[in-house]
């Protein structure tokens, strides 16, 4: 299955798309696809440790735009936002 | 009375007049407006803008529950309140938030004006990218959000 994960923020720099893909073989939660995140970013950029910390301490939010826990289940085809730390103003 | 809004700046901008106009009523004894803008300088280096980010949707409903949560939590009699954030690239001096409330009373409008932007800086989903004169450009470190709804 595949998911779209709306980038904001300083996680804009993930990707010159606006949103990144990713392809899973299995269910995973929010916690699991920061894991699998971490990783990808590491492969992709193994020169930029500070993606992975901006990965570690953002939050996800869904279609409902309501932030969701590390236990929250991604289900098929689903579209979820990445949150870094905010600060507007 | 609540108005909360993002304004992408490449087709709209915002204005203090349509925060007066709103605010404006005969129940109200202050008004006060805070307006944030673009400086020149941060953490030893020369700005000369800043792009900002929004999660448009997000903004707006945390905009709405910042405002009910303040008009729950302190005494406030007739607030009218109106919030815009800008979107997009804004050069120094450029507006990026207006802030506008009335109130029956000073101290209120104060203490209303205060609590909506502390809560906007700590959980509101908007976000910086400096620019500086050495042409590079930097997202500002901000507050990680955490959900306590649950």
């Amino acid at each position: 299955m595949k998911i779209k994960i709306e980038l904001f923020g300083a996680a804009k720099d993930f990707s010159d798309e606006r949103y990144l893909e990713i392809e899973l073989t299995k269910k995973i939660n929010i916690k699991e696809l920061k894991e699998k995140l971490i990783k990808l970013l590491k492969d992709r950029y193994p020169e930029n440790m500070n993606y992975s910390k901006i990965v570690e301490t953002s939050a996800f939010c869904n279609e409902n735009d309501q932030i969701v826990q590390e236990n929250y289940l991604i289900s098929e085809d689903q579209k979820l936002c990445i949150i870094p730390p905010v600060g507007g103003g | 009375m609540f108005h909360g809004k993002v304004i992408d700046i490449s087709d709209d901008k915002i204005s203090i007049d349509k925060a007066q106009l709103f605010i404006t009523s005969e129940k109200c004894g202050a008004s006060l407006f805070f307006v944030g803008t673009v400086r020149n300088h941060n953490n030893n280096k020369n700005v000369t803008g800043i792009t900002y980010d929004s999660h448009d949707s997000m903004v707006e409903k945390s905009f709405l529950e910042i405002y009910e949560e303040a008009i729950k939590k302190l005494t406030v009699e007739h607030p009218v309140v109106f919030i815009e954030h800008a979107k997009g690239y804004i050069a120094l001096g450029g507006i990026s938030i207006v802030i506008a409330v009335a109130c029956k009373h000073r101290a209120q409008a104060f203490e209303l004006s205060r609590y909506i932007i502390e809560e906007i800086k700590k959980r509101t989903p908007i976000w910086k990218k400096e620019h500086y004169d050495n042409e590079k450009s930097s997202w500002l470190k901000g507050n990680v959000i955490i959900d306590n709804k649950e």
